[in-house]
């Protein structure tokens, strides 16, 4: 198979699945290597670029989707309303973005964080698909450790973790607002 | 000067301290913690007003609050900056606020990210279909009776032949007989052991029969049951 025939496939594959398709699906049923099949899907996704086609290809993680242009949202929401596109609240957001950045994480780390239960919104995300249950901690109880999973990448527009937005603030900006806080307080004395 | 104040929107105790430091343009690294808690537990209780649930982890803040304004009134006997009590809530005000922040970034980036529209994968059925035609080409009523009919002979059961005999046996022993059978032995040997008894016929159906006739015939005050000690021998006395 040569690269336009590998594009053709993994084309009309990503059309009729709908879902995100795995890299590894692709290679088993081409039987073909993870580089070519990557070689054609990335030239896939510049042709569509390139032209700017009604429809873009979305990689998350190893997992690739068709999805229609954001710029033609207006039209297609006048054309049908999608029901399921519901946002997350603000509790679920908050609750996700505690999860995604410190994980493996478990409930009662986000509680303490969140300063409130959590059991609820967990289990909802749950639920959704955008958390599961990725390992259990070797402590009394066993509790369990939550990590985010492929539709949360997908679900942020992701292509990996390493695309979070950096922390506003991290370790080190804390301490340099203190010892600023400090130096302050030695002038004035 | 009355106003309602959307209390639902705190998702928990921190949320709530923020709103506070924010509204009176707080330093966070310098809490002014008597008026904070003060302002704190007003919130509270205006909840408790508006009769909305405080949750225990609102009261709980309240606590702490109130534990750190005390601890600071004492005086210290440690020079230590690091002392202070109002670290560990700083830090944990920051650290919330930190997920707080990148949480509405996480917002943005969902908004952005729903009006790019997969195609629904409900719509296909190509799977069903193909399985459709495997499962029911070229298949009449007879292939099935065939199938039903070597299945049914794996089985070793045919169909419209007569339906299957089970014995059934009819009690050997029943409870009447067996009170007579205890009577005839204690007509002998004034002292019987149990075990005796059920070595005459060592059967389940015999074994319930004599325990059922034993319970029977004590109710009845016609024996008496002795042990002498646990897990020994149980021995039939006639009365």
């Amino acid at each position: 198979m040569n690269n336009t025939e590998i594009k053709s496939a993994v084309e009309s594959m990503l059309f009729i699945w709908g879902d995100p398709l795995d890299l590894k699906d692709m290679m088993n049923i081409l039987q073909i290597s993870k580089d070519k099949i990557e070689d054609a899907l990335n030239s896939l996704i510049l042709d569509y670029e390139k032209e700017d086609r009604g429809i873009i290809l979305k990689k998350f993680g190893d997992s690739y989707q068709l999805k229609t242009k954001d710029k033609n949202y207006k039209y297609i929401s006048s054309l049908y309303k999608p029901s399921t596109h519901r946002g997350l609240s603000d509790a679920a957001m908050e609750t996700l973005s505690i999860i995604a950045y410190k994980q493996p994480i478990t409930k009662i780390e986000v509680e303490q964080i969140r300063g409130i239960k959590s059991s609820y919104i967990i289990n909802a995300l749950k639920d959704r698909n955008l958390i599961e249950v990725v390992d259990k901690m070797d402590k009394p109880g066993n509790p369990l450790l939550y990590g985010t999973t492929k539709d949360f990448l997908s679900y942020f527009g992701l292509k990996s973790l390493e695309e979070l937005p950096k922390l506003p603030y991290d370790e080190d900006l804390r301490s340099l607002e203190k010892e600023e806080k400090e130096d302050k307080k030695n002038e004035t004395e | 000067m009355e106003y309602i104040v959307n209390l639902n929107k705190f998702q928990g105790p921190f949320d709530l301290l923020f709103h506070l430091i924010e509204e009176h343009e707080i330093e966070i690294y310098d809490i002014p913690i008597s008026k904070i808690t003060e302002q704190y537990i007003l919130y509270l209780d205006k909840m408790a007003d508006y009769s909305m649930d405080v949750t225990s982890e609102f009261i709980l803040m309240a606590s702490t609050l109130i534990e750190i304004k005390s601890r600071m009134l004492l005086p210290s006997f440690s020079k230590d900056e690091e002392d202070d009590p109002r670290q560990d809530l700083v830090n944990r005000l920051i650290e919330y606020k930190i997920f707080k922040n990148v949480s509405e970034e996480f917002k943005n980036r969902e908004e952005e990210e729903l009006k790019f529209l997969p195609k629904p994968k409900e719509e296909v059925e190509y799977d069903f279909k193909f399985n459709e035609q495997i499962l029911f080409e070229e298949i009449n009523v007879y292939d099935l009776l065939n199938s039903i009919s070597s299945l049914l002979k794996r089985r070793k059961l045919e169909i419209g032949r007569e339906p299957p005999k089970f014995n059934i046996r009819y009690d050997e022993y029943s409870v009447t007989n067996c009170i007579k059978i205890i009577k005839d032995i204690l007509k002998e040997k004034p002292k019987v052991s149990l075990l005796d008894i059920f070595n005459i016929d060592f059967n389940k159906a015999f074994i319930i029969a004599i325990f059922l006739s034993i319970l029977e015939m004590s109710r009845d005050n016609k024996i008496k049951i002795i042990q002498d000690n646990l897990f020994e021998d149980i021995y039939l006395i006639s009365t």
